[in-house]
């Protein structure tokens, strides 16, 4: 019933691409049960092989193909070579860099023999395709949702009442705070084509940084609570992370499911610490380049990932050098110089071109100070007012949850609470169609 | 944790505030509408896939939209056409979607407010980008669009706060991103467009009518005139050659294959119709226009039964006139024999 539900879900975008789903179900459910009997290691590498090639290969004719042919091209044009392919157009199937991450997970915890195979083919295609993480995460790990699916799942009351609660909580972030508070002025501010003020590049920046957020960690909490009213337990994919201390910290915070994906099935296989200061040095750089292009086929989005890579680099080597210890006054210091930092990435992540993104930044940098003002005032106090809140709340509940929060909190108040955010919702309305995400 | 509670008590607050809300806007003077928006849109655009040669297709802007009114136009004609003009935009866009997209051969009545349709050909330009979106969400709608498309017109008909328009800059938005906008902090920037104010209902099948009190109260119908106004002094020049050019590009194509062309002409008096001779004289685009696409033309100022009226905000017809127009305009097009009436011949 819930794979039927799950592949009637994604049939609803496009249902051509459900083929594709199939497609990398069949392969990795082939792989996994060759795996778990074959005992060549030749055998096994080609079998792992062949499923890397094919959702390797599906990843990047559909989501790098046209920007591969246009490097491509850019190249032979600049060695004088005259070549002018048309464009492929091809569609993006949505959440592919999701289900395919989450079935090479699979295969390649198969491979080193972490897991057990699936029970049984629909217990698999369900775990590649459960629809409430399908399209944007969290990216979750077989031995954490298969065997959850192996016997009829009924949702306890609590469970069922507290994964509404966290669906509330995610649309309320999506579409009150994200979309209603803060797209339209990061939409203005890098849609303005215009060299602009310092007010109105920050304000545009901390808007989309909120936004990102919003959108992102809003999706992760619908997930997680749709799947609670379900009776399906998915793991958390943020823990506050704007108020990280450093970057390994944010890491650990923002985006969890990718970040450990990547630490686990890259920067470890290329060796991680084990083989040398250099040699981490290039795995982390190598792993934040490529988690760059995970988010999107453009080199903004690797510089943006190189940019990480450089501050994880550089926090190594303070660490190493010039270690310090944490206090609560130094930790929120650390915390919002993090945070400036991380801002700084997010203007090569939404900008369009570099022209943009190095325009903004000179802006940030009191570089263009004849920058024209694009925002009503009230619009930079709206959006500096969320972030601080946003900033302030991050801080507070670093080392708690959303849960811990309301169990201590009487009944009266997650009441009151959980209806303003009903109400404040149903008078945003909101007509964004996406998350963001979804284009990843 | 008592979630139990929790749910009842977070059910009954929101039952209860959004109730008062309702309430509230209702007595401001709201009531629920329906969203001009591409859902709506687009599902007229598929009626033209399986439309026949005798069937009629309005392309313009919002003056083809106030100006013709459907249930009229199917008394005289005995076909009621599907209505694809879109406020503020030029229809070469939608011209096009219909030449290149589909093999439809009968009529096409486009409306030409020169300032429109002879705006540009830039695609993300204004007022190109909202038709060429909207063209472009027909093809891509996605099944998810249309069954949230099909879930909103309960809560749109019944719930007055959910009015909506998807053309940014209404002044009437009482959404939350509406009312933050009207919080204003000092003068950072220029005062933009002045407060526009929806004036019009629309139904499921894109039948529009003005709204009463722009026929009644002369200060409202002054805020939209003072818009035109705006839009006058800040539009950019118009783009005769190119625009020309690719519109008859597309009439050529459509006239190939045996589709019946109309252009009409809608009545604009006042500070507007002044505004509009001077920057495009009848003779130099409309004459033009006409004369290059070789297709039946209908100025309002070259009928006596269609120049009779007078535009309540300089730009489009009151409901009772449009009425009017559309039975004057539909008689004059059956004598002339470009239209014919399926259901008698």
């Amino acid at each position: 019933m819930l794979l039927l539900a799950s592949y009637v879900f994604y049939g609803m975008w496009n249902p051509p691409l459900i083929i594709l789903l199939w497609i990398s179900t069949m392969v990795d459910w082939t792989t996994g049960n060759k795996l778990a009997v074959e005992e060549n290691q030749r055998k096994r590498k080609m079998w792992l092989l062949l499923s890397m090639f094919v959702n390797l290969g599906f990843l990047s004719f559909f989501k790098y193909g046209d920007f591969f042919l246009a490097n491509f091209t850019a190249i032979v044009n600049s060695v004088g070579i005259d070549f002018h392919p048309q464009e492929m157009g091809i569609i993006l199937p949505m959440g592919i860099s999701f289900y395919t991450f989450q079935t090479m997970s699979y295969t390649i915890d198969m491979y080193y023999k972490k897991i057990k195979p699936a029970k049984t083919f629909l217990d698999f295609a369900l775990y590649v395709t459960f629809f409430p993480q399908l399209v944007a995460g969290p990216i979750v790990r077989a031995k954490d949702l298969i065997t959850q699916f192996y016997e009829p799942k009924k949702a306890t009351i609590k469970q069922f009442l507290w994964g509404l609660f966290l669906l509330t909580l995610g649309l309320f972030q999506k579409v009150v705070l994200a979309d209603t508070l803060l797209s339209g002025t990061a939409d203005d501010v890098f849609g303005s084509g215009k060299v602009l003020n310092f007010w109105d590049a920050w304000s545009g920046t901390l808007a989309f940084s909120g936004q990102i957020f919003f959108d992102f960690a809003g999706y992760s909490t619908c997930a997680i609570g749709i799947a609670l009213t379900l009776g399906i337990i998915l793991p958390d994919n943020f823990r506050y992370p704007y108020a990280s201390l450093g970057f390994s910290d944010l890491w650990d915070r923002w985006h969890i499911s990718l970040s450990s994906w990547l630490r686990d099935y890259l920067y470890i296989p290329l060796g991680g610490n084990r083989h040398g200061i250099t040699r981490m040095y290039v795995a982390l750089m190598l792993t934040m380049l490529l988690g760059g292009l995970w988010h999107g086929a453009a080199w903004t989005f690797i510089v943006w990932g190189g940019l990480h890579g450089f501050y994880l680099i550089l926090e190594k080597l303070q660490k190493q050098y010039i270690p310090f210890k944490i206090t609560a006054w130094n930790g929120m210091f650390l915390a919002f110089t993090t945070f400036t930092c991380v801002n700084i990435t997010w203007v090569f992540f939404r900008a369009r071109e570099f022209k943009t993104a190095w325009e903004m930044i000179k802006s940030m940098l009191f570089l263009n100070t004849d920058g024209e003002k694009i925002l009503e005032q009230f619009d930079i106090i709206k959006v500096m007012t969320v972030i601080a809140v946003l900033f302030i709340c991050h801080w507070i509940m670093r080392n708690t949850s959303v849960k811990e929060v309301a169990e201590k909190t009487p009944a009266w108040v997650l009441g009151v609470s959980w209806a303003v955010m009903i109400i404040i919702m149903s008078i945003a309305q909101g007509n964004s169609e996406q998350f963001i995400y979804f284009q990843f | 944790m008592n979630l139990k509670n929790s749910f009842l008590i977070a059910i009954s607050l929101s039952f209860l505030g959004l109730a008062s809300w309702e309430y509230y806007w209702r007595s401001q003077g709201f009531y629920p509408t329906l969203d001009d928006n591409k859902d709506l849109w687009a599902v007229q655009r598929a009626k033209v896939d399986k439309a026949s040669k005798d069937d009629v297709v309005l392309l313009g802007s919002s003056r083809v939209l106030f100006d013709i009114q459907l249930d009229e136009w199917e008394k005289e004609t005995g076909t009621r056409p599907v209505q694809l003009a879109s406020a503020g935009t030029t229809p070469l866009p939608a011209f096009r979607d219909i030449v290149e997209n589909t093999d439809y051969s009968g009529t096409i009545i486009v409306g030409v407010t020169t300032t429109l349709f002879f705006s540009t050909t830039f695609p993300l330009a204004p007022p190109w980008d909202r038709a060429q979106t909207r063209a472009d969400f027909y093809h891509k709608r996605t099944y998810a669009q249309r069954l949230n498309h099909q879930l909103s017109f309960p809560l749109q008909k019944n719930l007055a706060f959910l009015v909506s328009f998807e053309e940014k800059g209404y002044a009437d938005e009482i959404n939350l991103k509406g009312l933050l906008k009207r919080v204003k902090i000092g003068s950072r920037i220029d005062e933009g467009i002045p407060p526009f104010h929806e004036f019009s209902d629309i139904a499921v099948d894109r039948n529009t009518k003005m709204r009463e009190r722009t026929v009644t109260d002369t200060a409202f119908a002054n805020t939209i005139k003072k818009v035109w106004g705006f839009y006058g002094q800040t539009s950019p020049p118009l783009d005769k050659e190119s625009t020309m050019s690719f519109f008859l590009e597309d009439v050529k194509k459509f006239k190939a294959r045996g589709g019946n062309l109309i252009l009409l002409r809608c009545p604009s008096t006042g500070g507007q119709r002044i505004g509009e001779s001077v920057v495009s004289p009848k003779l130099q685009f409309w004459d033009e226009l006409i004369s290059q696409a070789n297709v039946k033309g209908y100025h309002f100022e070259d009928y006596e039964q269609l120049s009779q009226f007078n535009c309540p905000e300089w730009s489009h017809l009151s409901a009772t006139d449009a009425a009017i127009f559309t039975t004057e305009l539909a008689k004059i097009m059956m004598k002339d024999g470009v239209l014919t009436n399926p259901k008698t011949n």
